[in-house]
């Protein structure tokens, strides 16, 4: 018994990397164990429900869990948590949903107790329809998404057998000329085409474009592809364009400006949503053809009225796409009915070691508010004093210090207020992108920028998401969106696309010392702190002594 | 029955001449299994025959047979008094035979006699008539083997006309008197080929009607005017009216129509424990001792938790549903579950109520002592205290009878049997082979054999079928139930099989085999040697080596206390096992705990570094101390936190006189005051560097943290004040005392005294009624008389010997009288003796003795 894993009473599972046995124990307890936090020396991981069920999804029985708890435990692993496990687990794929040939989708049971329960269910009952048989009940066609999602609710997550429909057919194919998929993106792929519909998990500039690309040649098939934004959109075609035997004519785009519906459509979120008096008028875009494989881009950002939609898309097959299954308002468990299970799952650190994104150091800058300030900072409203601490003029000094210092390489200085952005801008001579840059400017800009035209660009949230700048290697936030852990992730992310020369990349936050920007600050980088990403603490003063 | 050819010398006439014949082993094992009998120590045999045959005694003796002496004692009830063993063997074998009971039957034959329920020779087997009394069928009680009153109780009121028609109708001769009626009625129906011929003419819906009755109840209902199957059944009395409306069906008839059986299923051989999975003794012992850290860690997470003075306690005793429920979140457990860590904190004198006007739990000093002795030892202290303890967390959350929730700590949880249930169940999982957990069911059957519930004999149900798997309501049932899964959460067990210290904990040094216990000679009279199922735990001397025994083997299992821990850049500590303890307090300050298990993780906040620094500690203190205790490197963040928090830390200060704030920075001091949220603290500037305040300090502290200050409290002299809570303790306090069932198990020695003195009695009393045939005829009534050296001599020799004498004595009154005792001391002419006549210890001044004789001396 001196094995690399702990098993904790509140089913976290701690593992000693540096253990000799880590790297096996690693291997057996992803499959159920979601990685959540991975510092230096011991990472965590948890077992939950959804953790459990995705392993049944994937073929894990709880034996194959408890025996790798077993084996690789150091302590003796209470004996009610395994019980509890394997009970967890018992109860994915009790009910299943199939397809029946004469009554069309049907909810089957091979424990009827169970079906008597979330048959007398108040939510159940509105979207089952005529018992055929003892275990066996009608489901209406339309109902499959949302009676996955209501089972899970229940406890008694469905086992979805009903298959998909093939869609209407195009060819698409890989241009392989010069890259090629990298081991871990073809793990992916396979993994999500083995498993029908699902979630694939890869840090931001490990190609989940890529990712897409190949679940797309697989598929051969018609694709809708939903994107957060249009800069995103454009990213998404001039990707697909380079990558596959897909042309220009072939891809259309479904946003605010366009509408264009092609074979592979790509729509943005925003478009979805919109609402005009009382109805979405784009739903249509659903049905305007047959699809075979809808693509979400980002997943964990998928708007609520999105889920919606997906409730009713379950007949064909998806993938979600993220960095983080985190999501600020803790809808994992929709993902997991709606979307599907996770397929797939790379840490950070592993793909940086493999050499495919580029190592960051991470500093965050304390700057203190003169006293002035700190009087200011005391009085003002509540709702206004991270606004005022996060735009304190100390940190444009910093800011500039750190442009000054890092002088000739490709900067992106990113922030939330506009007024603090322009400002900067001015004094950094650069230009800056927000909401009411126009598109074409956006991206005559960022085009500029990876050429090395300009060397320092200022960007509010609108550049958070999809936009492509291979050779940003700094970046400097000066504020965000309160905690959000997410955005801090894709803030990372922007620097970290591998470098042509391989050189690190430098992540900088700037943050107002005794405020609640520190406060806001020490949430946002606790999930990247939890993927291993150590930030250093540097004072203000230090800083700009050190130019 | 041939009672005339045996000797009638040997066939005793009484329970007490039965009792008189056995040696004194046999009376030994008697009193130990009925120690009742023994308080106060019967004067002679013929009283403790009185007593072994009072209600309350015999139920209680009933009550610990096994399934199987029980059915043999039903069984002679039905039967005639008395019986004879074939007839006894045909009752429980029925008339086909079954080799397991006739095996069985003599061991359980020689039990009932040991105990004295039944006497007399194979021949002539009685059962003592209380036990009759209440075995034996009546409307009121049904008997477990339902069957019905006798022909001849059933006729007992009956007009002899009615009698001499029914026994004509049955195609017997008619008879001059009701008597030899009813024989002739009774010989027919224990006659086999005449009742079958009887029945062969019977109409198939009446056999249909003794079919139901067959199994009992036996009694049925009737209209005044009676269907025709029924009609044919009551003239040839196979069904007697008993009430007017209820008829029976009579004993005899029920016998023959089971094939002679008195119990539908006879069950002579206890129910195998099954094992219902068998683990590798490794895996079960470094589980259980795995659970045997959880469990100390428990019990002292939990008297941490209650560390400043624990939960109140309530006015009716113990602790409330709210407290128990705070409880069960601090310790992440369920509710019966953290009801159970208290009950067994309080048993094992952990724990205790202060006694304070304003009643609170706190703990004892001894946990204090508890807390320093090594992890195995203090397991030990833990298990034996569940052992012994009569106090059954179980049953909390309960109901009492009158309807009162039953409260953790509280009154009403005492369980008699808890101790020997827990004691038994241990037993029977020590005698699987080593590694091998018994499905719960097979204990519990196997333990309602050892000890039938008592609704199974006395109550309701009227038919003879034994519970299979145990009743649910049975008390021991239910008790069993929750030793199995409490052995489990305290270590005893491990994935359900008794571990190696769980084993030694118990007394059984080795895996045994299942028992293959002798068979005992039932046709020989003292069957004292049978080797009963361990029925007591053990003595306190011999706990105490198991105790130790136990601390031996689990020492090496448990997890070495570790003295480093991880730190990472995350602020998180990573203790990946138990910490020394100094170790693990100053961290558990110093960071917040955020999960446990085998392993602890600690998260360092501002607001616990904070908390450390609070608590008088430096950040250069703090930062020595992480370098000493970690690993690896501590991370830039981690000590950047502490300097961060430290350089806060102090930076106001707080008085206490009349609350004030000064601060060397005038900046912040203006800022608090500009503060809308400081407007509550009533702050005033007195200096340029001194705020003072309105509210209490307390209040002001909490103010100025709440918006974003570290300040530190600050004495009249000026120091910072060390808030540091005292720990909260009770007055000494003893544990519970285990309440047992009866009174205990008399030990040997005093078996010995007892035994001699209850002969010595009997002497006393039967002596004289047969001067005759004594030859020493002259001492019968008299005083021994000896000369003072005899005396003397006799005296200090039954000192050394331990026996009982008898003395000629002379109070200072001058009344003579004969007194038997057991010489203690002789010394200063005194001599000091257990005085067998008056029950006490007794001194008499030895010039009063009139002469000694020996006790024994008459033994013919």
């Amino acid at each position: 018994m001196n094995g690399p894993l702990i098993v904790q009473s509140d089913k976290t599972l701690l593992l000693e990397v540096d253990h000799e046995q880590a790297d096996d124990c690693r291997r057996v307890i992803a499959p159920f164990a979601e990685l959540e936090r991975a510092p230096e020396h011991i990472h965590t991981y948890r077992v939950t429900p959804l953790g459990l069920w995705n392993a049944r999804a994937a073929g894990h029985d709880a034996e194959q869990v408890v025996d790798a708890l077993v084996q690789y435990s150091r302590y003796p692993v209470p004996h009610a948590l395994l019980v509890d496990i394997a009970d967890t687990m018992d109860r994915y794929g009790r009910l299943s949903l199939v397809k029946h040939p004469a009554h069309g989708l049907v909810l089957t049971s091979t424990d009827r107790p169970v079906l008597e329960e979330v048959l007398r269910s108040k939510r159940i009952a509105p979207l089952v329809g005529a018992r055929i048989d003892p275990d066996t009940v009608v489901v209406h066609p339309s109902e499959r998404g949302q009676i996955k999602q209501t089972l899970l609710k229940l406890g008694w997550p469905a086992e979805d057998l009903a298959g998909y429909v093939d869609g209407e057919a195009h060819p698409v194919e890989l241009v392989e000329d010069g890259w090629a998929l990298r081991p871990y993106q073809k793990q992916a792929v396979e993994n999500f085409w083995h498993g029908g519909s699902g979630v694939v998990v890869l840090p931001c500039g490990a190609g989940k474009t890529l990712v897409g690309a190949g679940a797309m040649a697989q598929a051969k098939s018609t694709t809708l592809i939903l994107v957060t934004n249009t800069v995103s959109a454009r990213q998404w075609k001039h990707e697909l364009v380079r990558r596959t035997s897909l042309t220009e004519d072939e891809i259309g785009e479904y946003s605010g400006t366009r509408k264009e519906i092609r074979p592979v459509t790509i729509a943005t979120y925003q478009v979805l949503t919109t609402k005009r008096k009382g109805v979405y008028p784009h739903l249509e875009l659903f049905d305007s053809r047959d699809w075979g494989l809808i693509l979400y881009d980002e997943v964990h950002l998928l708007p609520a009225p999105v889920f919606k939609f997906t409730a009713d898309l379950q007949a064909r097959r998806r993938l979600g796409l993220t960095a983080t299954l985190v999501r600020e308002d803790g809808r994992e468990s929709d993902v997991f009915s709606l979307i599907g299970p996770k397929r797939f799952d790379a840490p950070w650190k592993e793909i940086e070691a493999q050499g495919y994104i580029a190592p960051a150091d991470c500093v965050e800058v304390r700057v203190s508010l003169t006293d002035a300030e700190r009087l200011a900072y005391a009085t003002a409203e509540q709702d206004e004093k991270y606004r005022f601490c996060s735009t304190t003029a100390t940190k444009q000094k910093v800011t500039e210090a750190i442009v000054r210092r890092f002088a000739g390489q490709q900067i992106l200085v990113i922030g939330q207020y506009i007024d603090q952005l322009d400002e900067l801008g001015e004094h950094l001579d650069a230009p800056v992108i927000k909401g009411e840059t126009s598109n074409a400017q956006r991206e005559k800009l960022f085009d500029a920028f990876r050429q090395g035209e300009i060397s320092v660009l200022v960007v509010s949230k609108v550049a958070n998401f999809s936009i492509d700048l291979p050779e940003a290697t700094v970046a400097v936030q000066v504020s965000g969106t309160f905690g959000s852990r997410q955005e801090e992730a894709q803030r990372l992310g922007r620097v970290l696309r591998p470098k042509a020369d391989g050189h690190q990349a430098h992540f900088y936050s700037v943050v107002a010392r005794d405020t609640i920007d520190q406060d806001f600050a020490a949430h946002r980088q606790r999930f990247l702190a939890e993927q291993g990403y150590a930030y250093r603490i540097m004072d203000a003063d230090e800083l700009l002594a050190e130019n | 029955m041939s009672t005339e050819e045996k000797p009638a010398a040997a066939a005793p006439r009484s329970l007490a001449e039965a009792l008189r014949e056995r040696d004194d082993a046999s009376l030994a094992a008697l009193l130990r299994g009925r120690p009742d009998l023994v308080t106060p120590v019967p004067t002679d045999l013929t009283q403790l025959a009185t007593r072994a045959g009072t209600r309350a005694s015999v139920v209680r003796a009933l009550e610990r047979l096994d399934r199987f002496a029980l059915q043999t004692a039903q069984a002679l009830a039905v039967a005639a008094d008395p019986a004879s063993y074939e007839e006894l063997l045909g009752l429980l074998a029925g008339d086909d035979g079954d080799p397991a009971v006739s095996a069985a039957l003599p061991h359980a034959l020689g039990a009932l006699r040991e105990q004295a329920l039944v006497w007399g020779g194979d021949d002539r087997l009685r059962l003592v008539r209380t036990a009759r009394e209440l075995l034996a069928p009546s409307p009121q009680h049904p008997s477990p083997t339902g069957l019905g009153p006798t022909v001849r109780e059933a006729t007992a009121g009956m007009s002899p006309g009615r009698i001499q028609e029914i026994v004509a109708t049955a195609g017997l001769p008619s008879t001059h008197d009701a008597v030899s009626a009813v024989a002739s009625l009774t010989a027919l129906f224990n006659d086999p080929e005449r009742m079958s011929a009887l029945l062969d003419e019977a109409p198939s819906e009446s056999v249909e009607v003794l079919e139901r009755l067959v199994w009992g109840p036996p009694y049925g209902q009737v209209t005044a005017d009676p269907a025709p199957r029924l009609r044919w059944l009551l003239d040839r009395g196979l069904l007697l009216p008993t009430a007017p409306g209820t008829v029976v069906l009579p004993r005899e008839v029920a016998l023959r129509l089971r094939a002679g059986r008195a119990h539908r299923r006879t069950e002579p051989l206890p129910p195998p424990v099954e094992a219902a999975a068998t683990h590798r003794p490794q895996v079960v012992d470094a589980t259980a001792a795995g659970q045997a850290y959880t469990a100390s860690a428990t019990v002292e997470e939990l008297l941490k938790d209650w560390h400043e003075g624990g939960p109140a306690v309530l006015r009716s005793g113990g602790l409330s549903v709210r407290d128990l429920k705070r409880t069960a979140v601090a310790l992440d457990v369920t509710e019966p579950v953290a009801a159970f860590w208290v009950e067994l904190a309080y048993a094992a004198g952990l724990l205790a109520s202060d006694g304070e006007a304003d009643e609170r739990y706190a703990a004892t000093p001894a946990y204090d002592e508890w807390r320093e002795q090594p992890a195995a030892d203090r397991w030990v202290r833990l298990a034996t205290a569940w052992l012994a303890a009569t106090r059954t967390a179980g049953l909390v959350g309960g109901r009492d009878a009158k309807d009162h929730t039953l409260s953790a700590l509280g009154p009403g949880l005492d369980r008699s049997a808890a101790p020997e249930v827990r004691h038994r169940v241990l037993s029977l999982l020590a005698a699987l082979p080593e590694g091998a957990a018994p499905s719960t069911g097979s204990v519990l059957a196997r333990l309602a054999w050892e000890r039938p519930p008592r609704g199974g004999r006395g109550g309701g149900r009227g038919a003879a079928e034994p519970a299979g798997g145990g009743d649910a309501d049975d008390p021991r049932a239910r008790l069993a139930g929750w030793v199995l899964s409490e052995a489990e959460m305290l270590g005893v067990t491990g994935r359900g099989a008794l571990s190696t210290h769980g084993r030694a904990l118990i007394g059984v040094p080795a895996p045994r085999r299942a028992e293959a216990e002798p068979e005992g000679p039932g046709d020989k009279l003292p069957v004292h040697h049978r080797s009963a199922p361990p029925p007591a735990p053990l003595s306190p001397a011999e706990q105490a080596t198991a105790a130790a025994a136990a601390a031996r083997l689990l020492a090496p299992l448990l997890p070495r206390p570790l003295d480093h821990v991880l730190l990472q850049a995350d602020l998180t500590a990573v203790a990946p096992g138990p910490l020394e303890r100094p170790l693990a307090e100053v961290l558990g300050v110093l960071a917040d705990v955020e999960s446990k298990g085998g392993a602890t993780v600690y998260r360092f906040t501002p607001g616990s570094v904070r908390r450390a620094l609070d608590a008088g500690r430096t950040a250069a203190d703090l930062h020595a101390f992480l370098a000493a205790h970690s690993r690896t490197p501590v991370p830039q963040p981690l000590a950047y936190l502490i300097d961060d928090v430290a350089r806060r830390h102090g930076h106001l200060r707080v008085g206490a006189a009349s609350a004030y704030v000064r601060c060397d920075d005038e900046a912040v001091l203006g800022e608090i005051l500009a503060d809308k949220r400081a407007a509550g603290l009533g702050l005033r500037l007195l200096a340029p560097t001194v705020l003072a305040a309105r509210v209490d300090p307390a209040g002001l502290l909490e103010g100025l943290r709440a918006m974003g200050f570290a300040p530190a409290a600050e004495s009249a002299e000026g120091d910072v004040l060390i808030s540091r809570a005292d720990a909260h303790r009770t007055p000494p306090r003893t544990p519970p005392e285990p309440v047992p069932d009866g009174p205990p198990v008399p030990d040997d020695t005093l078996l010995t005294a007892a035994i001699r003195a209850i002969r010595a009695g009997d002497l006393a009393s039967t002596a004289p009624r047969e001067p005759a045939a004594d030859e020493r005829a002259g001492r019968g009534g008299e005083l021994p008389r000896t000369t003072a050296a005899e005396t003397l001599a006799t005296l200090q020799a039954a000192v050394l010997t331990g026996e009982a004498l008898w003395i000629g004595y002379v109070n200072a009154e001058g009344a003579a009288s004969r007194r038997v005792i057991a010489p203690v001391r002789v010394e200063g002419g005194f001599v000091t003796a257990y005085d067998h006549t008056a029950d006490e210890v007794r001194s008499y001044p030895l010039h009063r003795i009139t002469g000694v004789a020996e006790a024994a001396d008459e033994d013919g």
